[in-house]
This record gives C-alpha cells, structure tokens and sequence, in this order.
C-alpha cells in the first residue's frame, strides 16, 4: 500500500480529482479519495488470510467491506442522500450471511458482557442488532473523518483494542479460530499505511469509499470474532459523535447538508466552536469548547480521548473473558 | 467514562431484571407478549443510555458556551 500510493496519488492529481484542505490557511488541495487502495490493500490481506487458513471469517469481511465500498465510491463519485446511505450499508451483511450458510461457526448469536456473561443464543435478535450494526458503525467512522490523520488514527487504535479483545478470548477459550484475528490484522495494517499519508499535514483523504470501508470491516470484525461490547467500547467516540449530530439535528443529515457549521477557523489557523445556538453538537465542538485549537493539536485530544476508549475496551475485555 | 459505566450497570440490569422476566426468548419465539416485554424494556434501556448521554452533553455545552465569542459570520 506504502509502495503503491505515491503513484496513485499521482493519478488522482492528473485526473484532477482533489479536494480542499478547508482547515488550512490558505485551503490547501488533497487528492481524494483514497479508499480504492485502502479496499484493495484490504482485500488482499484478506484473501492472504483465507488462503492460509481456509476459513470464511475473511471473506465475509472482505465481502461486507466490498458492499461498503460500492456504496463510499459512488458517494464519493456522485453524492448519495443522507438517508440513502445508511439504507445501503444495510446489505453491507448479505456477504456475512451467505458465508453463514457454508461455514456455521462464522458468529455465534449471543452477545457476551462483562462480569454477567452471555445471553442465550437468538438468531433473530442478533441478526437484526447485527444488520443495523453497519450502518451505524460505517457512519460513525465517516463522521470521524473531518480532520487530517484522525480516522486514521482512530482505526489503528481501536483495531488494536479489537486484537486484545480477540487474545483474550481466545486464552479463555482455547477452540477460538486464529484465523479471526488474523482477519483482523489487514484492518490494522491499511489504517497504519493510510495513516502514513493521512496524518497531519495530510498527503491524502480516503473520501467515503475509504471510511466506510474502515468501519465496515471493523464491525465485520467485532460481530465475526464474538467481541462485540468490547468493539463498541473502544468506537464510543465516533458512536457518542453520530448520537450527537442525530439529536442536534433530529435526523441523518450529510455534513455537508448542516445549517450552520459545528466549528469555525480564524485567520490564525485556530478552530474554535461556534457560538451559533442552531449549531450541531459535534465531538469535536465539544473538545473546542473550553478554547481554540489547532488542527493538529485537536486531532490529538480526540485521538487521547479515543485511547482512554480503547482502554476501557481493553478493561471490559478483561471483565469478559478473564475475570 | 460515564457512558461506560452506563453500560456495565444497564449490563447488570439486562441479565438480573429483565432477563428472569418470564422464559427464555428461545423458548417461546419473539413475537409473544412476554418476549415483547423483555425486548421493549432492553430497548428501554438502549434509550436511557442515549438520554442521559445527551443530557449530560447538553449540561456541559451550556455550562461552556457562555464563554464563547460570537461565532464570525463568514
């Protein structure tokens, strides 16, 4: 990915296809979007993974990142609505379904929670919190991705909580496929190389074909290895952000349909969060609010506040699987 | 962290209230009384979180926002 890049960037620059850096004084230009070499990194890694061990757990991830990724690319390509999206990320499981059908360990129906320990297996039920999962945890992960090095960023941290959550599982059941988190690790390793790029001042955005994909496969990832609460723990940034916007806003909004903007940047280069009463409530409207920031500055506050998550994912994986 | 232990106490809600709530789902489908029951107060519970999420962002936005300067209107 590390190798192929540069070129890729090359021909987005010749197509034309960049976009504002509108957090830069003067906006700089980004070429954009970055997810068809995230996806294909991604995928990849996966097929290498299934290759190697012969179970469906990549596939189905692969094929829940592919659904994503038609879905970011068109959006990207020519704009799809606010309500429209969430509805298509909804088959963003049919892959993980039909791999159900040939490989029936792929997810176990039950949901296991710290201390108190699992719930009695329901296909139904946990196949309809598994549908709307997607869409949820794909535009979550969109939602972060306003600001140079943060999605990226945030994936390598809570793909990194994902892992522990897998480990810990598997010392606590010995039957646990390595195979799912060897899954894992094309998720880690395609947000570590993004990252490369995407940090501040950012070389490269992923656009929506990429941040879908990102999240897509993470909670692909977090339904698949049975680690489902520790996963949401670690996300609770990005969740608590979406939950934010849908209130303030009282419905799916695209951000690029608010009224009236969460932040506002001075000439200084500095953001600060708007006065405005009718401005959405935004994580990072929140982490402005006791003063201006930087842009790199502010990346890292919501980057500390997402390892504080991951930790506590880690502490609710402990509660799960060891104590 | 709040939201956290929202979860871990609705966590031990979930499996020592509303789980004895009559038998197990599996037992007798999703579409009875009982099961309904069982699944609207775990939603309930869903929504709790999200309130005081939200309530406690409110109280925090409004404690903050007095300070800011009027937002520039370009």
């Amino acid at each position: 990915m590390v190798a192929v890049t540069p070129a890729y960037l090359k021909f987005l620059v010749r197509r034309g296809s960049v976009v504002d850096d509108v957090h830069k004084q003067p906006p700089s230009k980004v070429p954009s979007p970055m997810g068809p070499v995230i996806f294909a990194a991604a995928a990849i890694g996966e097929v290498i993974v299934y290759l190697m061990s012969g179970s469906l757990v990549p596939l189905a991830v692969l094929g829940a990142a592919a659904v994503a990724f038609a879905v970011g690319l068109y959006d990207d390509l020519s704009v799809l609505g606010g309500k429209v999206k969430p509805i298509l990320l909804l088959f963003a499981f049919v892959p993980i379904l039909a791999c159900l059908t040939l490989q029936s360990d792929l997810y176990t129906s039950r949901l296991v929670f710290p201390i108190l320990g699992a719930t009695g297996a329901h296909f139904t039920i946990y196949t309809l919190l598994a549908v709307a999962a997607f869409p949820i945890v794909a535009n979550a992960f969109n939602m972060m991705d306003s600001f140079n090095g943060e999605v990226s960023g945030f994936t390598i941290l809570v793909s990194l909580a994902l892992i522990v959550g897998m480990v810990l599982r598997s010392v606590d059941e010995p039957g646990f496929s390595p195979a799912r988190l060897a899954a894992t690790l094309p998720l880690l390793a395609v947000s570590v190389g993004f990252y490369a790029f995407n940090r501040y001042p950012s070389r490269a955005f992923d656009g929506n074909s990429g941040s879908l994909v990102l999240g897509t496969m993470f909670a692909a990832l977090a339904i698949t290895s049975g680690v489902e609460i520790a996963a949401i723990i670690a996300i609770l940034p990005s969740i608590l952000n979406s939950f934010y916007i849908l209130a303030s806003l009282r419905g799916f909004v695209e951000r690029r349909q608010m009224g009236s903007r969460p932040t506002y940047m001075t000439p200084d280069g500095m953001l600060h969060a708007s006065a405005n009463p009718t401005a959405p409530s935004t994580l990072v409207r929140l982490v402005l609010l006791p003063g201006p920031l930087s842009e790199k500055d502010l990346v890292k506050n919501i980057l500390i506040l997402t390892s504080v998550t991951c930790l506590l994912s880690v502490l609710t994986s402990v509660l799960t699987w060891v104590y | 962290m709040v939201a956290w232990l929202l979860v871990i106490v609705e966590t031990y809600l979930f499996f020592d209230v509303i789980i004895p709530v009559g038998p197990a789902l599996h037992s007798i489908g999703v579409f009875t009384a009982i099961a309904l029951l069982k699944i609207g107060l775990t939603f309930g519970l869903g929504v709790l979180w999200f309130l005081v999420i939200v309530s406690l962002t409110e109280i925090y936005e409004r404690s903050l926002e007095r300070r800011l300067t009027p937002t520039p209107s370009s």
